[in-house]
């Protein structure tokens, strides 16, 4: 029986729980046949016993599925593959055992929830720990290069097959140039290599490609292809997503970097828990929000569209990451592997609270630390020169400047102190509506600080003994701690005051303050002359008004004037009400009130201001008073600025406070928690963008909630001993933290070897690797490792791939060289007539197979070819078909696919895509043919080959040779040159037929056309 | 093949395509290519080197025998008004202005513009043998019903415009599915080989295009050669189909000769992977898409007298007659989906009456009416309409009850939509299903949108079940996981 159960693990169970428990058993139980369990399948149905275990051949089941017999099973379908039958069989005879039914059916409604796998499904090839493999003895004698080959060897040897005999150096080395870096080897490049004679020059053109930044742009379109990334929302509107390019620029920094996998992973789930401080760990969470999202939305969808976004998430992380459809699990437990419905949920809930974010971060910190620390020395010697002259010399300059204010105060002269026209005014209440905290600063300003309320409004009491008032000004003042050192609180820096109201009444009493009308207003800048500016906080609009884009960084004041001065003998007690309406969370900073006396009109709007203990302080020394400790101070305070000595060196160093370096911050689309979303459609009508929890959905219909999923990972995944163990992952979440660091948690289940899924996670991999090498996967479905997926063609050397790949830490780069170092790939590409018949796929690797260029490096090779290719690293992409830059910088928004990449099969951005299909079709050819792309590179490429060529002597058979060099890395054939020289002498003629002036140049574009066009062109071999 | 083959074939390729499409009826371009031993290579599936197959729009036989060959869409954008149309309510005319009990406000967009039941302001009269009542907007159609299977009890799931299309063309709401005309062409390859498998045509007035744009034509996750052609409005139609300005055809045929030589050296050397040969004649069927395509869409070609039956001359339908007669070009000529949107985008600029149900859909039948009944027409008189199935409807249906407004319209209804199925193996003059007395809800074996989708590809020969694509460890169906052939509505 033990023989039964695992064939019925290995196969029976996938084509009975495929093809037959549907109608019997499952949804249905056609003529009474249920097979769902042993016990049902020993009953029969209708027709009679279904199986005889006595006389196998006489069961009814086999005679249907052979066709034996009618109806022919399954039904309405074609025959089942004679293996399966063949495996049918076999398990009869051997007993017909089960594990355990084909579908779990539930005694209680929410058992599902409680549902554990059976251990020993673990032991299915892909979920099992990392084996240790010895690498075979070399089983042919004289090839092989390394480990590799030993394993392919014993392979070939037992298929009977022989391996092919090397391929040519100038094969070679544009096979390598395509495969690590997707461009052509330049002419210069090639002929190098060939004239190396040293034993380790194919080692060292691999050490260089892969050292190449072209390097990690080639290698990147491979895995974005897997994470399903574009630059758009998609759905209706299918809205820009503009900062989303820095995630692609990450995967390209990252391979380039040589960062180990397992780290390169962790970032693009939790990079913002691992790393906050580095804002590539950043621009790695893209990876969580690359999917596709709705922007409009009913009310009725907002829940069900954010289950979607999750599933999106959760289903890409599974196969890219693990080649497991983890999403097939939403609905009911995976039917093929065993992943039980409540492991989705479990999964899902890590992702809880994490949404996209633009963050504005500082893309080179690094230059800005620099920066700021050069600064820092420069600023030292300034501060140091400052302080040394306070406290030397300060001191004895202003006991000789106050004994002469008093000899002049004496003799009844002016004194500048007391004849400012401005007197700050220091509020006795300060309050914010929003609940912004409001601090008194020593210059009598104050600094809001806490809570950024969307339409704050600020309150200031203001007590004064001057009887008259003509004015009123504001001062918005820049401060380091907001954005761009605001003077606003908005996240540019900005502010927008949508009214002021001013109202007044007698200091003593109670007299309830009067409305006080401003007359006019005047600004030292606003941003423009109508809806954001000064005048328009005065009309009755709350979304007009004063604002200050782009003057950042820098204080600004606006003057009010008074329509009737406010007159009180005794002083007046004044309310000043700001109302920050124009924007969201655009209220101003550090706000700072000041009075006037002078005449409205005239006054100054930067003129001098002191405080009113200024005042004071000149009225003691008018009275011959003595000065206490705090007037004494103050008064040494207005001193020094205008001591010329001080002010020069207290200028310097505020010059240089004022040119310390600021980063330079940039808007980067990220996934995380507890940060302010992307702005959605739906916001005002409550959209919530997340949910506090995920709940198990039954059949994964929101409607069916059936309690709160915790956060957890795929059991069959999860090395733990018994569910009471602790997770060895858990990482207690900083205090400060915004996010659950449940993501980290995740990011290191997924990335352990040893107890969580790092084993799964390092053979599908390195797979990855060995196919975009060698055009087919080790595991043919790339992104299917399980059960329904294709079983490994060299599972040894898979295991020990994945192995090497840990011993190295996690490093791609070591295994790249293996690979390409390897006798195996190096092979000829030619087709031997034995092999070929004997293995048309050449899936046991007896040559190197030629493979088509990818839509990329198709127009990357024609643009470089022609020497019109700009290599320009990283930065925003665009959809401007026409630019040089290599193809993974353009812009992939979901509703305008570039046609020149989709035609050759770049795939839709909506799903994990693992392998790309190599179609040929007309489109394809009228693209070489006619399209702007081909003729202009085809006109460029003539044009450089007419440069190199400039002797007319020469035509045309130096040109020819050389446009072979350029294109193919070879010489052309005798026939070939003779075929070109006939066209180009041919065509010129025809040319200057049709009366064209630079005939041979036209017929030279249309040759080099023909190049781009060849069949070797765009095949590596 | 050799050069002279070649050049005997089309000496004067005006005259040859001629015969492709006029005088050879019937008979698409790839048997005629076929006959003359040109496609050799290019039909026979190769294998690339992976073991995938390089020619994936090769003719594949169906499961079965197929009723249909080819699908002209008739997509009747925005949703049209079944109530004002196809599915005459006399009951509806009886409560004209009485509240529906217990309508739900949330059906369709404006929760708060909801009025009374509104009658059709159109007159029904009975046409053709079967006595189908049919609104007085569409005289030339009402002679048709005959040809006609109408489905009454068909629902939608979305009453919002891109999920409801989506829905319609792929069988899911949200976006990225591959839809019926690519699912069409990947089960059963093209008949044509040097016109695209599967053409859509959009509004040419500026008018803009159904919402979720080109997602509606998409192969999702299909390979991208299934996706439809867009035929653009203005400017050329399909991309590169033009030689480059400075280049004559001698010139360019001389060119791709040389090409074709250097590429048969290579080849030499790799006897036997097919896909080299394969990407050869792809040339050669590229140069005679460049001009077999601008001589299908050319319709100036056509009679006077078939030009006027369609309406060119008039000129409120003159861009749709010319899309319809476009159409029966590209099917003559091989191809095996097309598909025609009526109108742009929401609200005026197409079906979508919120306001002015009498004045919308008045305007967009004068549109599409007589040049639907002339395609009808001339398709019946080639003998093409026998295995061309023609498809009528769009994403939803419309409410019984009014959409307030000045001139009252009607608001979006995804309970209740009317199709009609036309030719390929259709059962002419018979209506399938029904909705309630004032058409509010599919009451009568109520049919849903993997249902229609079943019985398209029933008809053309192929099992729903079956035509699956397997994606990341699933097999995708178009139906999902259901859909049932409407088998009442096959002949």
């Amino acid at each position: 029986m033990k023989a039964s159960r695992e064939l019925f693990q290995k196969e029976v169970r996938q084509v009975l729980a495929g093809r037959c428990v549907k109608c019997h058993g499952g949804d249905k139980v056609e003529s009474e046949f249920d097979l769902n369990t042993r016990e049902a399948l020993l009953r029969g149905g209708a027709g009679g016993s279904a199986i005889n275990l006595e006389q196998v051949q006489e069961s009814r089941l086999l005679a249907l599925i052979e066709h034996r017999d009618e109806p022919r099973m399954p039904a309405n379908a074609a025959r089942l593959p004679d293996r399966q039958i063949a495996a049918i069989r076999q398990w009869i005879e051997l007993g017909a055992a089960y594990d355990r039914p084909l579908i779990e059916k539930d005694a209680s409604p929410d058992a599902w929830i409680a549902r554990r796998i059976d251990p020993s499904q673990r032991e299915f090839w892909s979920f099992r720990s990392l084996a240790t493999v010895e690498v075979p003895d070399a089983p042919l004698a004289d090839w092989g290069q390394n480990a590799i080959d030993r394993f392919v060897g014993q392979s070939l040897q037992q298929q009977s097959l022989t391996p092919s005999p090397p391929a040519d150096k100038r094969a070679l080395v544009r096979r390598l140039y395509f495969d690590l870096i997707g461009l052509p080897p330049s002419r210069e490049e090639v002929e190098a290599f060939m004239a190396d004679r040293s034993p380790n020059a194919y080692e060292a053109l691999v050490d260089r490609l892969l050292e190449s930044p072209h390097y990690g742009e080639r290698w990147a379109r491979h895995w974005l292809d897997a994470v399903r990334f574009a630059e758009s929302h998609g759905f209706e509107q299918d809205y820009d997503r503009p900062h989303a390019y820095h995630y692609r620029d990450f995967v390209i920094w990252a391979l380039n970097s040589g960062m180990p996998f397992d780290q390169f992973i962790r970032w693009q789930l939790a990079g913002d828990e691992w790393a906050p401080e580095d804002v590539q760990a950043w621009k790695a969470t893209g990876f969580l929000g690359a999917g596709v999202f709705p922007t409009q939305l009913t009310e009725k969808e907002f829940e069900s569209a954010r289950y979607d976004e999750l599933d999106d998430m959760i289903a890409t992380i599974g196969t890219s990451m693990l080649g497991l459809t983890v999403g097939c699990a939403r609905c009911h437990d995976h039917k093929f592997d065993p992943i039980p419905a409540s492991d989705y949920y479990r999964l899902v809930a890590n992702f809880t609270s994490a949404i996209r974010s633009n963050l504005e971060l500082d893309l080179d910190a690094e230059s800005s630390r620099r920066a700021i620390s050069e600064w820092e020395q420069r600023h030292a010697p300034l501060a140091e020169e400052l302080r040394a002259f306070e406290s030397q010399q300060l001191g004895s300059r202003f006991e000789a400047w106050l004994s002469e204010t008093r000899r002049k105060l004496a003799a009844g002269e002016a004194v500048p102190m007391a004849d400012t026209p401005w007197i700050i005014a220091s509020a006795a209440e300060a309050i914010s509506k929003g609940g912004a905290v409001l601090t008194p600063q020593a210059d009598g300003s104050f600094l809001a600080t806490g809570a950024n309320a969307d339409f704050d409004t600020y309150t200031f009491v203001i007590s004064t003994k001057a009887s008259s008032i003509t004015a009123l000004r504001l001062e918005a003042m820049a401060h380091e701690s907001m954005a761009r050192r605001g003077p606003g609180r908005a996240e540019n820096g900005n502010f927008g005051l949508g009214r002021i109201r001013v109202e007044a009444g007698p200091l003593e009493g109670t007299d309830p303050l009067a409305p006080v009308p401003i007359a006019r207003a005047r600004a030292t800048f606003q941003q423009d002359g109508g809806n954001l500016s000064i005048a328009s906080s005065l009309d009755d609009n709350p979304r007009s008004g004063w604002a200050v884009d782009p003057q950042f960084g820098k204080d600004h004041a606006a003057v009010f004037e008074l329509a009737q001065p406010i007159q009180h003998a005794a002083g007046a007690r004044i309310r000043v009400t700001l109302e920050f309406t124009v924007n969201n969370r655009h209220n101003i900073g550090r706000p700072r009130l000041a009075i006037t006396r002078s005449s409205a009109a005239d006054v100054a709007i930067d003129g001098a201001a002191q405080s009113q203990e200024m005042v004071d302080v000149a009225a003691v020394l008018a009275g011959k008073g003595e000065l206490n400790e705090a007037q004494r101070d103050l008064l040494l305070r207005w001193y020094r600025s205008s001591d010329p000595e001080w002010k020069q060196r207290h200028d310097k160093l505020a010059a240089s406070l004022a040119a310390k370096p600021v980063a330079r911050l940039t808007p980067v689309m990220v996934v995380t928690e507890g940060r302010k979303p992307i702005p959605h459609h739906a916001d005002d009508r409550g959209f919530p963008h997340f949910y506090p929890e995920t709940h198990f959905l039954k059949r994964g219909d929101i409607a069916q909630k059936q309690g709160v999923a915790r956060a957890g990972f795929l059991q069959l995944l999860d090395g733990r001993l018994g569910d009471t163990e602790e997770s060895p992952w858990r990482f207690a979440a900083p205090s400060d933290a915004k996010s659950s660091y449940r993501r980290r948690e995740f990011s290191s289940w997924i990335t352990d070897a040893e107890r969580g899924a790092g084993a799964l996670l390092a053979r599908v991999i390195v797979n990855r690797l060995w196919q975009h090498h060698f055009g087919r996967g080790i595991v043919a479905t790339p992104n299917d490792f399980g059960a329904q997926g294709e079983r490994p063609t060299h599972p040894e050397l898979l295991e020990w791939l994945a192995g090497e790949l840990l011993a190295n830490g996690w490093k791609l780069k070591p295994l790249h060289k293996l690979i390409v170092g390897s006798a195996a790939y190096q092979q000829a590409a030619a087709a031997r007539p034995d092999c070929l018949t004997a293995d048309p796929e050449n899936r046991w690797v007896w040559r190197h197979s030629p493979r088509r260029l990818e839509a990329e490096s198709i127009r990357d090779a024609m643009l470089a070819v022609s020497g019109g290719l700009d290599r320009t690293l990283f930065g925003p992409g665009t959809l401007d078909e026409n630019h040089k830059r290599r193809s993974i910088y353009f812009m992939i928004k979901r509703s305008r696919l570039i046609p020149a990449m989709q035609i050759f099969d770049a795939p839709e951005p909506l799903v994990s895509i693992g392998e790309r299909p190599s179609t040929t079709v007309a489109p394809q050819a009228l693209m070489f043919m006619n399209s702007t792309l081909v003729r202009t590179t085809a006109r460029e490429f003539a044009q450089r080959v007419i440069a190199a060529n400039n002797a007319a002597g020469d035509f045309p058979e130096a040109w020819i040779r050389d446009g072979y060099l350029r294109a193919l890395a070879r010489s052309p054939a005798e026939g070939e040159l003779k075929a070109g020289s006939r066209f180009l002498l041919q065509q010129s003629e025809r040319y200057q037929e049709a009366g064209q002036s630079a005939a041979r140049d036209a017929a030279l574009t249309d040759f080099c056309q023909v190049l781009l066009g060849l069949n070797e062109f765009i095949y590596t071999e | 093949m050799s050069l002279a083959l070649e050049n005997a074939c089309h000496p004067d390729r005006r005259d040859w395509l001629r015969r492709a499409g006029g005088g050879a009826g019937l008979l698409g371009l790839a048997a005629l290519l076929q006959d003359t031993g040109l496609l050799g290579t290019g039909l026979r599936p190769a294998q690339a080197a992976g073991g995938k197959s390089t020619t994936p729009l090769a003719p594949k036989p169906s499961h079965f025998a197929a009723r249909a060959k080819r699908v002209i869409w008739l997509f009747i954008n925005g949703g049209p008004s079944h109530v004002d149309t196809w599915d005459f309510k006399p009951e509806l005319q009886k409560r004209d202005g009485q509240e529906l009990p217990g309508f739900d406000r949330f059906t369709g967009f404006f929760a708060n513009a909801v009025g009374p039941l509104m009658k059709s302001p159109f007159n029904f009269q009975p046409q053709g043998e079967c006595g189908k009542p049919v609104s007085e907007i569409f005289p030339h159609l009402s002679r048709h019903v005959d040809k006609m299977a109408f489905i009454h009890s068909l629902f939608a799931k979305s009453n919002n415009h891109s999920p409801a299309l989506f829905m319609m063309n792929t069988g899911f709401t949200q976006m990225g599915y591959p839809c019926v005309g690519s699912w069409t062409t990947y089960g059963l390859g093209s008949e044509s080989k040097d016109l695209p498998a599967f053409v859509v045509m959009s509004d040419p007035l500026g008018r803009g295009l159904p919402k979720g744009y080109s997602l509606n034509w998409g192969a999702g996750f299909l390979p991208s050669v299934y996706q439809g052609t867009w035929l653009k409005p203005q400017g050329d139609p399909i991309d590169n189909l033009f030689r480059a300005k400075e280049m004559n055809d001698v010139q360019q045929r001389a060119q791709l000769d040389l090409l074709r030589e250097l590429n048969l050296g290579h080849q030499a050397r790799h006897p036997a992977d097919d896909e080299f040969s394969t990407r050869i004649e792809s040339f050669e069927l590229a140069y005679r898409m460049q001009s077999a395509a601008p001589e299908a869409m050319d319709v100036d070609r056509e009679p006077e007298h078939v030009r006027k039956l369609y309406g060119i001359d008039q000129e409120k339908c003159a861009h749709f007659a010319r899309q319809c007669l476009i159409a029966r070009r590209m099917i003559e000529r091989g191809v095996r989906f097309v598909q025609i949107y009526s109108g742009g985008m929401e609200n005026q600029r197409s079906w979508d009456g919120h306001s002015d149900i009498h004045g919308n859909h008045t305007q967009f039948a004068l549109e599409t009416d007589q040049p639907i009944a002339a395609l009808l027409q001339d398709l019946e008189q080639r003998g093409l309409l026998d295995d061309t199935l023609v498809i009528w409807g769009g994403e939803f249906g419309r409410l019984p009850v009014a959409q307030k407004s000045d001139k009252p319209g009607r608001d979006h209804n995804p309970h209740a939509l009317t199709f009609w199925l036309a030719g390929g193996g259709v059962k002419g003059g018979t209506s399938f299903g029904a909705t309630d007395d004032v058409g509010h809800k599919a009451a009568v074996d109520p049919v849903d949108v993997h249902d229609l989708h079943a019985t398209i590809l029933h008809l053309m020969g192929l099992n729903h079940e079956r035509l699956t694509f397997n994606l990341n460890g699933r097999d995708f169906r178009l139906t999902d996981v259901s859909g049932n052939v409407i088998t009442p509505i096959i002949a």
